[in-house]
């Protein structure tokens, strides 16, 4: 088999990680070749508008688990392949000179055991790290049950280390990764959390939910992810919309991958983050999942209009990020504005902030963008789906996978 | 002839302007035009002004916060009209506000200056990702690049930081400028004052092959969506990225 061969089996077969986000870690070159970037470089963009930051790919996709929604599962008949350490280690630094990519993704199949397939990780990382002298990002999965020595090991060599929690709920897992155990998967994020510090995943730990594969509601998913975060520190959850590989009667057959769904799933991810939302602002049991037409905030704000429209002038940082189309950078430039002069609604255009959306929940120095008889809650939601359809460009999708905040 | 008439001229570096304009806040002066000496053409309008100036005058930088004055230069490394008059007003009203002018927006020439600054900086972070180099025959890592602003020098200070052990230059085909590094320091250079062998290393075109398979291999076919690609990676972009040339 060529290298070539190897390469497009074992970057196939790591496609449908969604992470590849290379911010959070600065670290230095300390005499050998590359560094990281605080705020995370994009190399590329794949014909499916992904970024590539970096070089994606398993060691090997063969594996002793079956777990049913997995392309590599043991028993699907699929091209195999294994990437020697020397080999993954000289690809990465040939594509980090020529500036393909600002490091490495590696994660594996379960070869022989846990303990097993993270040793040869290991001293793949390692080579890279010691002999290369390499000190660009890299991102390495850790494989759930594997002992606590080796992931200390592995933390220390890495930017970012990952867990999959895959399924949101015990139950989804026992019915599609059978071989899998939440527990263990949770073991590490606990682990990762108490040994995080500057040498040890600078750039924290993050996971991964399949969306789709199984029933769960969108509050359930949410739920999950807003336990994660305050449980383990994650940096991120990625969520991946579930594309059928393989035939299970176990799982749903569609054609299409539920993509906006996992769109409004980022989008309330970055409300539970950045903007104090909780997820029982956002979802409720007798309404657990999101509208398809309007913004989890937007269609928050609207079964809210009491808390409107919000004073530019004087709303809190909080109040400012609850208004649609206002995040942390637009409040934030506000507030150190405010200070000086008042703002009036050419200020805020002057300022690069979009009014698009947000105009409908604001005044500025008291007034309304238009005859304030309009804002009742027909109108605006009239006037914001039409927004949405018309401004279909998907950046929001990708932005919000890719971009990570800091 | 009238002061006001006067356009004010610079030898096209960064200092040159910097004393002019701290020379012109000194003397208390309204500049109606900055230009680049070579650009200047002769009219009879105005006149050329183009004062002696002691150098000491730069010491003058301690006065205005690193920050604006970081900003300042990227408004220099644009290709903005005026883009000196937008710096000299930033600069005096950085003098009144001090390093609080950035949050001054409602001021014309402060949002000017940090929009300009803004497009240069995200044109400079598109290009971290986007420059590729090839290897050639003679042991050197070389990659050429269009861009809007002279981004050159930002350049080279990302890549001397993380690839200080290999030989390389870049090169801005549009301005016909180029910066060479040897593994100790920076040499910038105009496209006339050297000839390059570029002829590639005989492994290369393996490489780039590995590269190209790599990227479409990664694509999720059922997720296919070229306007989101388009959206991050404009075509303007695709004649200097390796995995792009030939696509439509």
């Amino acid at each position: 088999m060529t290298l070539k061969e190897k390469l497009e089996i074992l970057a196939d077969s790591a496609k449908y990680d969604a992470s590849c986000s290379s911010s959070g870690s600065a670290r230095k070159n300390k005499n050998g070749i590359g560094n990281g970037s605080i705020s995370g470089i994009c190399h590329s963009f794949s014909s499916d508008g992904r970024c590539i930051s970096l070089l994606k790919i398993l060691m090997t996709n063969c594996c002793i688990f079956d777990c049913k929604y997995c392309i590599n599962r043991r028993s699907n008949q699929v091209s195999r392949a294994i990437f020697t350490p020397e080999e993954i280690a000289s690809i990465t630094i040939n594509f980090y000179k020529r500036n393909y990519i600002e490091g490495l993704f590696l994660s594996s199949g379960i070869l022989k055991s846990p303990d097993y397939t993270m040793e040869k990780m290991i001293e793949t990382i390692a080579l890279l790290r010691n002999k290369y002298h390499f000190n660009g990002y890299i991102h390495a999965k850790a494989i759930p049950g594997a002992s606590e020595y080796l992931i200390q090991k592995l933390g220390l060599l890495v930017d970012r280390l990952s867990a999959n929690i895959e399924l949101p709920t015990e139950n989804g897992l026992t019915l599609l990764a059978p071989d899998k155990n939440a527990s263990k998967v949770t073991d590490i994020m606990n682990f990762v959390k108490k040994k995080k510090s500057k040498i040890f995943t600078p750039a924290g730990q993050s996971t991964q939910m399949i969306i789709g594969a199984t029933n769960e509601t969108d509050l359930e998913i949410l739920s999950k992810s807003s336990n994660l975060y305050q449980n383990y520190q994650l940096k991120r959850v990625f969520y991946s919309a579930y594309i059928a590989v393989n035939k299970d009667k176990n799982l749903p057959s569609m054609k299409m991958p539920p993509l906006k769904r996992e769109n409004r799933l980022y989008q309330a991810d970055w409300l539970l983050r950045y903007y104090n939302f909780k997820v029982e602002d956002l979802l409720e049991k007798e309404n657990p999942n999101f509208n398809v037409l309007l913004d989890p905030k937007a269609d928050w704000a609207l079964r809210h209009l009491e808390e409107f429209p919000k004073e530019i002038n004087k709303a809190s940082y909080y109040d400012l990020v609850k208004v649609p189309g206002i995040g942390p950078t637009s409040a934030k430039k506000i507030i150190s504005s405010r200070r000086f002069f008042t703002i009036h609604f050419n200020d805020l255009k002057k300022m690069g902030i979009s009014l698009k959306r947000a105009k409908y929940f604001i005044l500025c120095d008291g007034k309304y963008f238009a005859n304030i008889a309009c804002f009742q809650q027909g109108f605006i939601t009239k006037n914001l789906i039409l927004e949405e359809t018309e401004t279909k460009k998907e950046r929001t999708t990708q932005l919000s996978l890719f971009y990570e905040g800091k | 002839m009238k002061e006001s008439n006067f356009i004010y001229l610079y030898n096209g570096t960064w200092e040159d302007l910097l004393k002019l304009i701290f020379w012109l806040l000194k003397e208390k002066r309204k500049p109606l035009q900055i230009m680049e000496e070579i650009k200047y053409e002769n009219n009879l309008l105005s006149s050329p002004f183009k004062p002696v100036i002691d150098p000491k005058i730069l010491t003058f930088k301690k006065n205005i916060s690193k920050e604006v004055l970081k900003i300042s230069y990227y408004v220099f490394l644009s290709s903005e009209k005026e883009k000196e008059l937008i710096i000299y007003y930033f600069l005096l009203n950085s003098l009144k506000y001090q390093k609080e002018v950035i949050y001054m927006r409602n001021l014309k020439c402060v949002n000017k200056a940090l929009a300009v600054s803004k497009r240069v900086s995200r044109e400079a972070h598109k290009w971290k990702g986007f420059l590729r180099f090839k290897e050639m025959q003679n042991q050197f890592f070389y990659a050429e690049f269009n861009a809007d602003n002279n981004i050159l020098g930002i350049l080279a200070n990302h890549f001397t930081k993380r690839l200080p052990k290999e030989n390389w230059v870049i090169k801005d085909e549009g301005r016909d400028i180029l910066c060479i590094y040897d593994q100790t320091r920076l040499y910038f250079l105009e496209g006339k004052d050297i000839q390059l062998d570029l002829n590639l290393n005989t492994k290369e075109k393996n490489t780039e092959e590995l590269w190209k398979s790599f990227f479409k291999t990664i694509a999720i076919k059922e997720r296919e969506n070229r306007k989101c690609q388009q959206n991050f990676m404009p075509k303007k972009y695709w004649q200097n990225i390796l995995e792009m040339e030939g696509e439509k």
